[in-house]
């Protein structure tokens, strides 16, 4: 039996797991002042993040 | 106390037509049986349950968790030196307790090695679960034929079918937590009990997935702006003390023990609780599921707020609340009343040999 292909969530954990230096930076921003967390805070952060995970995700 | 008069009951003396906004009010009254909030869609969980239990190796794969706490709640049966002609096991998922009953040593800690399993002090056990497909994922293994198990699908955990006095104890792991009305099955379960019988159950509680709790929350107040509950709202060490109270129980013992357990990311974790059929089921939960942006910054917070210091993985607690109680019976030992305790327990723990001067006795 073939292998299954991997479920699209599987294949963007992957992904995410490969940006772990724009996840960190995302993360210690927010963490940073976590009792102060609104809607649009560390968007900077967030959209390198995404870039990254985007751009893995594509790859893969 | 008579002169007090009551100011929201219409006054005998009042006529009829009396305006007042005080006579058209009436008691609000508590409906017998209590008003259930439905918290949790019962159905869902179900769904969710059948679903994952038709996985069978992704299945078998999570159940370390179960099975470890299972084991942990059996190893409490070894404290009563009694045999147990018919034992109820309540939500109990795929049969994890009735496994751990036939391992051959149930206590590997102990110097004095337990020879005997446990089953051997039980006659019968009924496996009760809503899920029949978990129920009978390992009906076809080895220690089915080791232990004189029955199976039962239940309609619903919230009613048990049983009558009174059915029971010699009754055990629940893993499965109180979904129960929308706790007080109510707890009563039941003492019902169901014969007199001098216990009741051990287990159920996740307080501070169990906070880690994920926390992330989400931040995750989605910072992207979304706003949250929505994803994780369950659960009972709380407190709560329990009180509730096995109310539901009749006596000689209480509740405690309170930490699982942690390491996950390489927040997907492994989601992944395998949906494994477990342990995932969100709230009555009030926003359809289709976490936005993947939400659950990309989540991991990230996560690993910023708890993960510890050098290591790769993110913790997950699980706050398990083990609870024993015990039918109320004839001849049962009794919490002494109170005010007659002769000595004081502060020179019980000094270990003092005198005792205080105020009182009464020898060296």
């Amino acid at each position: 039996m073939p292998a299954k292909p991997p479920r699209p969530i599987e294949k963007f954990a992957t992904a995410v797991a490969k940006c772990t230096i724009e996840s960190s930076a995302y993360g210690k921003c927010i963490v940073a002042d976590y009792k102060n967390v609104h809607e649009g805070k560390c968007m900077a952060e967030f959209q390198k993040l995404k870039a990254c995970y985007t751009a893995a995700y594509k790859k893969a | 106390m008579r002169a007090l008069s009551r100011p929201c009951l219409p006054k005998l003396t009042a006529s009829i037509r009396s305006t007042s906004k005080c006579s058209t009010r009436s008691y609000a009254i508590q409906a017998p049986g209590a008003p259930t909030i439905e918290i949790f869609n019962r159905r869902t969980k179900w769904l969710q349950r059948e679903r994952a239990a038709a996985n069978v190796e992704a299945s078998r794969r999570v159940d370390y968790l179960r099975d470890e706490v299972a084991f942990r709640l059996s190893e409490r049966l070894l404290d009563i030196t009694r045999r147990f002609d018919h034992v109820l096991d309540l939500g109990a998922n795929a049969c994890n307790i009735a496994r751990i009953l036939t391992q051959p040593d149930p206590d590997p800690v102990s110097e004095k090695p337990v020879s005997e399993p446990l089953k051997t002090r039980i006659s019968q056990l009924t496996a009760a679960d809503s899920s029949k497909t978990l129920l009978y994922r390992d009906a076809a293994e080895p220690f089915n034929d080791e232990i004189n198990i029955t199976r039962t699908v239940l309609s619903t955990e919230e009613t048990l079918p049983w009558e009174a006095n059915t029971f010699d104890a009754v055990l629940s792991s893993l499965s109180l937590h979904w129960i929308n009305d706790l007080p109510s099955v707890l009563a039941q379960i003492n019902n169901v009990l014969k007199p001098d019988a216990p009741f051990l159950g287990v159920m996740f509680g307080g501070d169990t997935l906070f880690e994920l709790r926390t992330a989400l929350q931040l995750a989605s107040m910072n992207i979304l702006g706003g949250i929505s509950p994803h994780t369950s709202p659960l009972a709380d060490v407190r709560d329990v003390g009180g509730l096995l109270q109310k539901a009749g129980f006596r000689l209480l013992t509740v405690d309170v023990d930490d699982i942690i357990v390491e996950y390489p990311d927040i997907f492994a974790l989601m992944k395998d609780l949906q494994d477990m059929g342990e995932q969100n089921c709230l009555v009030e939960r926003r359809f289709g599921g976490i936005r993947r942006d939400v659950l990309a910054a989540a991991d990230g917070i996560y690993r910023e707020l708890h993960a510890e210091e050098g290591s790769q993985g993110l913790p997950a607690t699980f706050r398990c609340i083990y609870m024993i109680g015990w039918k109320e019976g004839a001849g049962q030992a009794r919490p002494l009343e109170r005010g007659s305790g002769m000595v004081s327990i502060k020179d019980v723990l000094e270990g003092r040999k005198n005792p205080g001067p105020d009182t009464e006795g020898s060296t």
